[in-house]
């Protein structure tokens, strides 16, 4: 026990190291972060003007959702896209870094290869959508504790998730070459289906938003546990959590088995 | 005591083929063909510890792989290999903090940021204190020279300023050998002495051992004791370099520009290899004329432009070596 402690505590200190050196590097161009950063935040702002619009036209409920409710999938799919992208940004990149070989970086140090692949690069514009999930929360839930409690474990479940849905994806490159493009593809499809309302999905499509698709446990389960609290959805929710984070550790470390490191030059940005 | 060991090494990749033109694109994509392609074949040799290695060959041979297997990078399809007494494909994460390795072609500091911020980085990685770190970059920061280069972003050094804080970054948690994958590449004559020199210190001081692959000769002459020479994943040729160099590295192309048209007398060892208006390429046959002689022969014939000497790629080496019977006189290793 003492030593998963350990290594927990290790791979926390290992993350925040490469945030601390990625975030310097970040802010060697201000003008460009900050720029970037609002520049998102603004970006994502537009959408709340289309909700409010839909909402205003149609009244009442959108597949049993009120306004509030959309934000706050909205603001819990932003800020954990964000967070995930802040410190993890190397998940876009996982084909590229197998394709190039950079991987041989990672693999001639003594620390988590995935852990640290993926932690050694930031995201500018991923500040913006962060913030954006705060300040839309901010405005629409104001003090409200349940709705902020679940938001702020939202973003690191949803974060997680989200990282290992790119993870999952851009590993198939180990098995059937380059995967980019489902790489790039795959998170985009999994968050078209968390910034709307459950209730529009009927059927399969449900089914498939708890098991291929993860997205009813990225935001739709959050806002329910914000909503309405219950220990065993929450509970189904950790564990749902870590059986996709679990699977894509293993996927990924099954597959660099298979490395076939190249020989591009190569330069840390 | 062996630092390496090596024992019928293989690895071999396994690589899609494809006929020529879009029709066979899409036969490819229904039915893929496949071919393996043994990029080391049955290798096998011992490096004692304190040793410096040079682990030549042409583009392709198997070099880098080899080294690739040392560190634990790629897993072997079949041999043994101990580094340190360690399995590197076993036992990667524990060998990293006994080895460091210098790939010319790939940086381990961050490109906007300066050596200084991936100094401190790197020593959190390798789980070294704050007192010990901090020492021991003064220690590099003085042997290697980089002071002032210290607080400069990576990306405003020059190459030769950047692989003297890559081969520092490597040393920081003093690696007892040390992996040199064409550390001079594209470096110029000066910078790549100076790279030399420090390497070979590391070696005087700590006793660091060292695994150079190149295919610079002047890198192996410079360093190296012993050369294992590899061509198409087979080792060729396993000697001192003294050997090496008196049996199949004396040549060496001298070009030669004048100011005026030319007319060269004749001197033994000297063959011309290409001959224009002005100027003209010559080999020397080292063991016949010294490079000293052939200067000065040069110059007597008058109107000498520009005198430039070189060595003659490693292709040519290794063909001289097929030509002598290399295969053999390693003892079929």
């Amino acid at each position: 026990m003492h030593q998963h402690v350990v290594r927990a505590m290790n791979v926390f200190r290992l993350i925040g190291l490469y945030f601390k050196v990625n975030l310097a590097s970040a802010l060697e161009y201000r003008a460009s972060f900050l720029l970037q950063a609002f520049g998102m935040a603004l970006n994502n702002g537009s959408f709340v003007f289309f909700w409010y619009i839909a909402f205003s036209q149609i009244g009442g409920r959108i597949g049993g959702y009120d306004f509030n409710d959309v934000m706050f999938i909205w603001a819990l799919c932003s800020s954990a896209f964000g967070a995930s992208h802040i410190l993890f940004a190397n998940m876009n990149s996982i084909t590229r870094i197998i394709v190039s070989g950079e991987l041989d970086t990672f693999l001639l140090q003594p620390k988590d290869v995935l852990i640290s692949l993926l932690c050694s690069k930031t995201s500018l514009t991923a500040w913006g959508d962060f913030l954006y999930g705060f300040i839309l929360m901010a405005l629409t839930h104001g003090g409200d504790v349940p709705a902020w409690s679940m938001f702020l474990l939202g973003i690191v479940i949803g974060g997680l998730l989200m990282t290992a849905i790119s993870v999952t994806a851009h590993t198939l490159t180990f098995y059937l070459g380059d995967s980019s493009l489902i790489g790039g593809l795959a998170l985009e499809f999994v968050i078209s289906f968390c910034i709307y309302p459950e209730g529009i999905y009927r059927g399969l499509v449900r089914v498939l938003m708890l098991s291929v698709i993860p997205a009813s446990f990225i935001v739709h389960i959050p806002l329910k546990l914000a909503r309405h609290f219950s220990p065993g959805l929450l509970l189904l929710l950790f564990a749902a959590s870590a059986a996709y984070c679990g699977f894509a550790y293993v996927f990924f470390y099954r597959g660099l088995k298979r490395y076939e490191s190249g020989n591009l030059i190569i330069a840390r940005m | 005591m062996a630092a390496i060991e090596v024992e019928g090494l293989c690895k071999v990749f396994r690589t899609r083929i494809k006929e020529e033109g879009l029709k066979a694109s899409f036969r490819a994509l229904a039915r893929p063909a496949y071919k393996e392609v043994k990029a080391v074949d049955n290798i096998s040799f011992t490096v004692e510890q304190g040793e410096i290695l040079a682990f030549i060959g042409p583009n392709g041979a198997g070099k880098s792989t080899t080294i690739k297997m040392l560190t634990g990078i790629l897993h072997p399809t079949s041999g043994k290999v101990s580094v340190l007494g360690m399995g590197p494909a076993t036992q990667r994460r524990k060998l990293s903090y006994r080895i460091g390795t210098v790939f010319g072609q790939k940086s381990q500091l961050w490109f906007h940021l300066p050596p200084i911020d991936s100094f401190a980085l790197l020593g959190a990685i390798y789980d070294m204190d704050k007192a010990a770190l901090k020492k021991r970059i003064d220690e590099l920061t003085e042997r290697f020279e980089i002071g002032d280069l210290l607080k400069t972003p990576v990306r405003k050094l020059s190459l030769g300023q950047r692989i003297r804080c890559e081969v520092a970054a490597s040393l920081l948690h003093s690696p007892d050998i040390l992996f040199l994958d064409e550390p001079t590449i594209g470096l110029d004559v000066v910078v790549k002495h100076r790279i030399r020199e420090l390497i070979l210190q590391m070696n005087r001081e700590q006793g660091t051992t060292i695994f150079l692959t190149s295919h610079d000769t002047s890198d192996m002459e410079q360093l190296c004791r012993r050369a294992i020479v590899i061509d198409q994943g087979r080792i060729i040729l396993d000697v001192p370099v003294k050997k090496l160099k008196y049996d199949y590295m004396n040549r060496k192309i001298i070009a030669v520009r004048f100011t005026s048209e030319y007319k060269l007398s004749e001197l033994k060892g000297i063959t011309p290899e290409k001959s224009g208006r002005m100027g003209a390429r010559l080999s020397v046959d080292t063991r016949v004329c010294s490079i000293e002689e052939a200067m000065r022969w040069l110059i007597a014939q008058g109107g000498v432009a520009d005198i430039t000497v070189e060595d003659p790629p490693m292709e040519d080496i290794i063909a001289s070596i097929f030509e002598g019977g290399g295969r053999t006189l390693n003892g079929g290793r």
